[in-house]
């Protein structure tokens, strides 16, 4: 076996201090929560604060190249031969650390105001503060059962906040939910520890990607799809997505740091870190790239037919991770990195921008509810016209450096449909992120309109109006969310230019050693072209959402045509395209009948069975000796005698034959 | 082959297996524990009379020796019985071994 290490070895004080420092946040709140009280929020968020200070430090180790070993490798013990366990930095997983850190920082500060007056102040930021940690040892880890537990404890922190409102059904059923299939991805990626560990013999990064070919085809397929499991699970891509609108019901700031950032673009990092396994098998990259397509394709078709804010934004969240899993599944690997940079930044402002809405309006979700808001809320009306313009790509903003970026390499690397895909794609973001803004922000507002006028089925709201029916007192945020909101719309907006300049810019500088190996080649419709053709659909995709909700006559026919549209909603589209249903069908429907059989039959039959039968055949034998013990002297006397004839009879007999 | 007996050595023989089968069967069907003690040393009476007819028969004492010994065991399991149907009696005030089944499993 060719040993390769990764990055530079030595010690790395720096980096050890960015790993461990959320984790002694996250024991020190959890621990002390009832005496730091209102503290908690700080002290948290200046722990992921110095976390990314640390980060920025370890920029100069973690892109040093010395004698072809990139990045810093800092080994921590020796578990099992060809299997150390270290950090690794290098610049994938320092782009990562930095964006878990910084976005993270700043919806740390977000969640002192969201949260301001929650009875469990302290243990919400525990939990933050520990899925920071989870998450660092996720993209830190320099092998794969380090990635696996990072990539487990994340799906734990998700759980817990998930369902941090533990009192709320539908929180606890969707933490539930979101666990149980992320296990289900984690499951995959043990799979593929097993076959990797059994054909090379080492689960470290550099000796896995130093000794590919020992895989062989097959091997190598079977491990990228288990791998791919893994990924699908963790960022939601089809048919694995269920969990991540219902994962919607934890606090906004857990969607936009979790749900949208960080965590569900682990799997683009696996893919990402695992490029030189997915560069070798064709067949796989086919399978991601297709998958990641259909993704981003289903997220958008469902993203337009959603009412919940927060729905409406899971849905593109989803959409906007299926492009960069398409991105990194063909081997557009910057671009897919890119566009989770990128996303990670304006996403996090739209959940943010959007919790905005949602505290003003005392937690209505409902965007048919809403309307009016951009003169009673400027602050919240420019933090999302920002980050709606970065996500549908209009140039200039973040998203269109990033995804031009994948869109071009799925044509450079043969992949037409997928190009297709993206470019469509893109018209339907921008489409149904206008179609969110205009209703949110234009017209009049809606919160004193009965639900029922609007098309609003629920029960529990029939001729009841909004908590906000008065719209002149809401209950606007103050400077502690403003702050990392206007912070964050900096990278929104200009995030992007540092994928501008081809093959000179910042971007393929900063990873030119990284995916060395990956160029690409010239593709048949130029760089400049897609941009113009997707640049296109994105217009028609906003003039279509302008015709539909924000002409003079649409804001003031408002309440009737939202009305209109929620009646006439294709079943298909209302139900997500029945995946629900599917899983629950598959599976859910599935594992209820073999635990029926088991309990109906395996349990009393074979488990309970098996000791009832040494019960009764030790019952039996007993009666068959009992039978002699029978207290009668007489009865001993004849078997003695009888005994006695045998006796004599054998010899007699054997006497007589020899 | 006749040696010192005064009669065939069948006889003898024909003579301890009646009293043998007389013995057996009295400890089978009788039910009062003394009886079957005295069957039981008929049987013995059986043996020792094989003993000693074979040793007049082959002119070797050990045969006589030995039915010494065994009367002497015949004595002293004769001594146990009776003691046993003794503290029997005392417990039970009968003597039926039918009746005294204390050891049915």
């Amino acid at each position: 076996m060719v040993h390769h290490v990764m990055g530079v070895p030595g010690f790395y004080p720096w980096l050890l201090a960015l790993w461990l420092l959320p984790l002694l946040g996250a024991i020190v709140c959890f621990a002390f929560g009832p005496q730091l009280r209102r503290v908690a929020g700080a002290f948290a968020s200046a722990i992921v604060g110095a976390s990314f200070l640390f980060a920025v430090i370890c920029w100069g180790v973690g892109t040093q190249t010395v004698g072809g070993a990139l990045g810093a490798h800092q080994v921590l013990f020796s578990w099992l031969p060809g299997f150390d366990f270290g950090l690794l930095l290098d610049p994938l997983s320092l782009v990562w650390a930095l964006v878990i850190t910084g976005v993270g920082c700043l919806i740390h500060i977000y969640s002192i105001g969201y949260l301001e007056g929650d009875r469990a102040f302290a243990r919400f930021f525990a939990y933050m503060n520990f899925f920071i940690f989870a998450m660092l040892t996720l993209v830190l880890s320099d092998n794969f059962v380090g990635l696996l537990v990072g990539w487990a404890l994340v799906g734990l922190a998700s759980y817990f906040l998930i369902g941090y409102w533990f009192d709320r059904p539908s929180a606890v059923a969707a933490a539930r939910k979101a666990f149980v299939i992320n296990v289900v991805g984690d499951v995959g990626i043990m799979f593929a520890i097993i076959l990797i560990y059994s054909r090379i013999g080492s689960l470290s990064f550099g000796d896995v990607f130093a000794n590919v070919d020992k895989l062989g085809t097959a091997t190598l397929l079977a491990v990228l799809v288990c791998l791919f499991l893994g990924a699908a699970a963790k960022s939601a891509q089809v048919p694995l997505h269920t969990w991540l609108p219902d994962a919607m019901e934890g606090p906004t700031p857990v969607s936009a740091l979790i749900h949208a950032a960080t965590m569900v673009t682990a799997g683009v990092y696996l893919i990402a870190r695992c490029a030189p396994l997915w560069s070798a098998s064709k067949d796989a990259q086919l399978l991601v790239g297709t998958i990641g397509g259909l993704t981003a394709l289903l997220g958008a078709v469902l993203g337009m037919v959603q009412w919940d804010i927060k729905r409406i934004l899971a849905y593109s969240t989803m959409s906007q991770i299926g492009y960069m899993i398409m991105g990194v599944g063909i081997g557009a690997y910057e671009g897919g990195v890119a566009h989770f940079l990128t996303q990670a930044f304006f996403k996090a402002q739209l959940f943010l921008g959007a919790g905005l809405i949602i505290h003003a309006l005392s937690n209505e979700q409902d965007v048919r509810r809403m309307g009016g808001l951009a003169k009673k809320m400027p602050f919240a009306f420019w933090a999302m016209l920002t980050a709606v313009l970065a996500i549908s790509g209009i140039p200039g903003f973040s998203g269109f450096f990033s995804k031009d970026l994948i869109i071009y390499g799925t044509l450079a690397n043969g992949h037409p449909w997928l190009y297709a895909v993206g470019i469509l794609t893109a018209g339907i973001t921008a489409y149904y992120m206008f179609r969110l803004f205009f209703i949110t922000f234009f017209g009049t507002y809606r919160g004193d309109v009965d639900p029922s006028s609007l098309g609003i089925r629920h029960p529990e709201l029939a001729g009841v109006a909004s908590a906000h029916a008065d719209a002149e007192h809401l209950h606007m945020s103050g400077w502690v969310m403003n702050v990392p909101v206007a912070i964050l719309m900096v990278p929104t907006v200009f995030s992007g230019w540092l994928l501008f300049g081809g093959t000179h810019s910042p971007w393929a500088r900063f990873f030119v050693s990284q995916f060395a190996q990956i160029r690409l080649p010239a593709a048949p419709i130029s760089e400049g072209l897609t941009s113009v053709l997707t640049f296109v659909l994105v217009l028609a995709g906003i003039t279509v959402a302008y015709l539909r909700y924000a002409t003079p006559s649409a804001q003031r026919n408002a309440v009737e045509r939202l009305r209109r549209e929620t009646v006439g909603m294709p079943p298909v589209l209302s139900n997500a395209f029945y995946f629900d249903a599917a899983l629950d069908a598959l599976f859910v429907r599935t594992s209820q009948w073999l635990g029926y059989l088991a309990a109906r039959y395996v349990d009393p039959l074979v488990i309970d069975g098996g000791v009832r039968e040494v019960v009764i055949s030790t019952q039996w034998l007993g009666a068959l000796a009992r039978a002699f013990q029978s207290g009668l002297v007489r009865a001993y006397a004849v078997l003695l005698v009888a005994g006695a004839a045998c006796f004599i009879a054998y010899y007699a007999l054997a006497g007589g034959a020899r | 082959m006749s040696g010192a007996l005064s009669a065939p050595i069948a006889n003898y023989v024909a003579l301890s297996g009646i009293l043998f089968f007389l013995g057996v069967t009295g400890v089978l069907l009788r039910r009062n524990p003394l009886i079957m003690l005295m069957s039981i040393e008929l049987m013995f009476n059986a043996a020792n009379l094989l003993l000693v007819a074979f040793a007049r028969l082959w002119t070797q004492n050990v045969g006589q020796i030995f039915a010494f010994l065994s009367i002497t065991v015949a004595a002293a399991e004769a001594a146990i019985g009776l003691a046993i149907v003794v503290v029997v009696f005392r417990s039970a005030r009968h003597v039926d071994v039918d009746e005294t089944n204390l050891m049915k499993g």
